[in-house]
């Protein structure tokens, strides 16, 4: 019953966007200089919005297609909102501006995410010392993982957000074994293939893929799992943290 | 046999005018003419030719394969027709076996996450696509009447959901969540296609409930609440009622402080109107994308001899809500699966967040995650039992806050750690919880149809399409299908068969009792 769980936790995203645009990067960086020096003052340094509206969510960037919409406003205003024209800035500069304004609605369109390089600096909030305790103490870890064993340099094996995922719930490469009784009192032992309410299968010390209906046999799960998931209702988040900031240590 | 089969089918149920709308207050046995088979969003049937007794004799009927992604839709069958959907595409098939009548093709662009079925008035079908448009057809042929848009695609609108025909009204929502959009939910003339009124999800500055948002910026206009699910309705009362999506941003909501009404709210409207006669919010001030758009299912029950008339959501955010359905009067608030993130239930009934337990940017460790302690997949009340069905989860999940500047969009997201899903019986008097039936680790995806052949039917995450006792969370039956069921199981009878049907991945699976040919 505890199978299969890391394929299914591969939930669809929310919104599935067929290639990503090629943004010229110098040209958004370009963009950003002028933006914050043109129209930052009003409609903030990130086009988010002050005094004047945020264009990230605006309908005239949505529609806008490598600036057919955007130039025309830009370069002649909007006398009647109060917004100047910048007639003298050239083509070239408000097509970098233009560029600027789509990445960061890409970006924020496209915010439903963790990246794998997310920065350290964000994750590493907590008590490296009371992590420690606490792995030795009240988290039970040192019962079966080790600083100077397993555990050994395992900062440098895993990127700072993937070794908080892991060490929360390490899913993939845990092998979960079975005990399978037969009727006839045979045991025979081996990882578990599939199991369910209805059968169990695993590939026996023969090497061979064995599989009974549940209802025939007696099943025992080794699921080395079961104390990181009896942990998930004792983390506080500060346990959480602080336990990331130990392992963080271990380079 | 055959002579009567086709005299049967030569005779439409409704006349020559397809389905009058004045039959969906009482859908005949050998109907499914709305996206939960009535108005009451129960999902349960009356038939019971497949019943306890003989459901281990189970057969396959007829199996279709369409070329297509996997389906997520529940089908309407009026008059021995069945019309299935997935995004982009509508069928005619024959309920008897399986057969193509017609096909409707529309390339899109636009999410394609998925489409949950038609809504029919008369001879007409009514469908929503990627691009947010609202197509009618012809149910005779699939040949289009007309196609309007319903919101602009460009500003990150879609649409899924499948239309609920009232009267005179086509009940229209949509879809969005990666920009920051309003949700609206609107009725469209079935002749004409025209708008009769439109009702969105925030109200305007000034207007009730707009002091549950900052004043003075433009966080309420970008505020979402789509309308991801089908409502129900009630005739007598002259109400329908609808969950709205989460508000936006989706994961920060420092730039709208309050509870942000009606995001994450059931509400109740008048149908001919849409005026908001009351609402009843879940989850004030939403930061975990748990939306209210899970079924709210009406039924009666008896107190001191007096009959309620109640509605309950088992929410995506882990409590089971009861409310009086006339008033919006709250009755019950009670958790399914282990949650962390509520301080408490406040003397409205609503669970209060803990501020800690918001998105951050080193992770808060909060259960359900943001796919949901259940979602869209359909649940069930079987008046026989009393009970109310649901596919939960137990899941564990890391939010992260990653904006660095104002927040926009989804402003982050969450890492889910561990799920184990669950069939719950929950007694909608107490609350309590009957029975869990463990179905596996991960997300369950298929919804519940109970019937009164005392069965429950749905899928395990191991690919076993289960038949369950619903008095007792009891397995009866069970096949190894080999695909997912990420839809919902349906039933009707065709010449005085009745058929289970049930969609796994691009194939329909139609089940009934052996008969001799």
């Amino acid at each position: 019953m505890k199978l299969s769980g890391a394929v299914l936790l591969l939930a669809p995203l929310a919104f599935s966007q067929p290639k990503p645009p090629a943004f010229d990067m110098a040209a958004v960086e370009r963009g950003r200089v002028q933006f914050k020096s043109s129209c930052g003052f009003c409609h903030a340094d990130d086009a988010t919005g002050n005094r004047a509206p945020d264009l990230i969510r605006s309908a005239l960037l949505s529609h806008d297609v490598n600036g057919d919409m955007l130039a025309p406003v830009i370069k002649n205003g909007r006398p009647e909102k109060d917004m100047p024209a910048f007639s003298t800035l050239s083509d070239k500069t408000i097509a970098d501006m233009v560029a600027f304004l789509h990445k960061q609605a890409y970006d924020a369109m496209h915010s439903a995410g963790v990246p794998n390089d997310y920065p350290l600096a964000k994750l590493l909030t907590g008590n490296a010392a009371d992590g420690k305790a606490y792995f030795n103490g009240a988290g039970g870890c040192s019962g079966c993982h080790s600083p100077i064993g397993d555990l050994a340099g395992v900062a440098k094996r895993y990127g700072p957000v993937a070794l908080q995922q892991r060490f929360l719930y390490p899913s993939r490469g845990v092998k979960i074994t079975a005990t399978v009784t037969l009727r006839d009192g045979r045991k025979m032992e081996g990882v578990v293939v599939h199991g369910d309410e209805f059968e169990i299968a695993i590939t026996g010390a023969d090497g061979w893929y064995h599989s009974w209906k549940r209802s025939e046999v007696n099943v025992v799960i080794h699921d080395p799992m079961a104390a990181h998931q009896a942990l998930m209702e004792k983390y506080t988040d500060k346990d959480m943290h602080d336990l990331f900031a130990y392992l963080e240590t271990l380079q | 046999m055959k002579l009567l089969a086709a005299i049967l089918l030569a005779l439409p149920v409704f006349g020559d005018d397809g389905l009058d709308p004045a039959k969906l207050l009482a859908p005949p046995s050998d109907t499914w003419p709305t996206y939960n088979g009535d108005y009451s969003g129960r999902r349960y049937s009356k038939l019971s030719e497949i019943n306890q007794s003989n459901v281990e004799q189970l057969t396959v009927a007829w199996v279709a394969t369409l070329r297509t992604a996997a389906i997520k839709s529940t089908p309407l069958v009026v008059n021995g027709i069945m019309y299935m959907t997935t995004p982009d595409n509508v069928w005619a098939l024959d309920a008897r076996n399986g057969r193509t009548i017609w096909h409707y093709f529309r390339e899109s662009q636009g999410d394609h996450i998925g489409q949950r079925g038609v809504g029919m008035y008369k001879d007409w079908l009514y469908f929503e696509t990627p691009d947010c448009h609202l197509i009618s057809l012809n149910a005779k042929d699939g040949t289009v009447r007309w196609d309007i848009e319903l919101a602009d695609p460009k500003l990150g609108y879609f649409a899924t959901m499948a239309p609920l025909v009232i009267k005179d009204h086509v009940l229209v929502g949509v879809s969005g969540d990666v920009t920051d959009i309003p949700g609206f939910l609107e009725s469209i003339d079935p002749a004409t296609g025209k708008l009769q009124w439109r009702w969105y999800s925030e109200p305007k500055p000034g207007e009730p409930g707009s002091e549950t948002w900052p004043k003075g910026t433009d966080a309420i206009t970008h505020g979402g609440g789509m309308t991801w699910i089908t409502g129900t309705y009630d005739p007598k009362l002259n109400l329908t009622y609808w969950g709205t999506g989460n508000p936006q941003p989706v994961l920060n909501g420092d730039q709208r402080q309050g509870d942000n009404l009606y995001t994450c709210s059931i509400v109740a409207l008048d149908p001919d109107t849409g005026k908001l006669k009351w609402y009843f919010q879940p989850s004030p001030h939403d930061t975990h994308d748990w939306d209210a758009a899970q079924t709210p299912i009406l039924f009666e029950d008896m107190k001191n001899g007096v009959e309620r008339k109640l509605i309950a959501q088992a929410n995506r955010n882990g409590y089971f809500f009861v409310m009086d359905r006339s008033t919006g009067e709250h009755i019950l608030t009670k958790p399914f699966i282990a949650t962390n993130w509520a301080q408490g239930i406040d003397s409205h009934g609503q669970p209060r967040p803990k501020k800690e337990k918001e998105p951050k940017p080193d992770g808060a460790l909060v259960s359900p995650g943001s796919d949901g302690a259940t979602n869209w997949m359909a649940p069930s009340y079987d008046p026989g039992s009393g009970l109310y069905f649901i596919s939960a989860r137990r899941l564990w999940s890391v939010f992260y806050m990653t904006a660095d500047s104002k927040p926009e969009g989804w402003a982050g997201r969450d890492r889910n750690l561990w799920a184990q899903s669950v069939i719950e019986g929950i007694d909608p008097k107490t609350g309590d919880i009957r029975w869990q039936h463990e179905i596996g680790d991960g997300e369950g995806a298929a919804g519940i149809l109970t019937t009164a052949g005392k069965l429950l039917f749905t899928q395990d995450n191991s690919d076993n399409l289960l038949a369950l006792d619903p008095g007792t969370g009891k397995t009866l039956w069970h096949v190894p299908i080999g695909g997912r069921m990420v839809a919902s199981p349906m039933t009707f009878e065709l010449e005085g068969r009745q058929y289970l049907i049930t969609a796994i991945q691009n194939s329909i699976f139609a089940w009934a009792i052996p008969r001799k040919n």
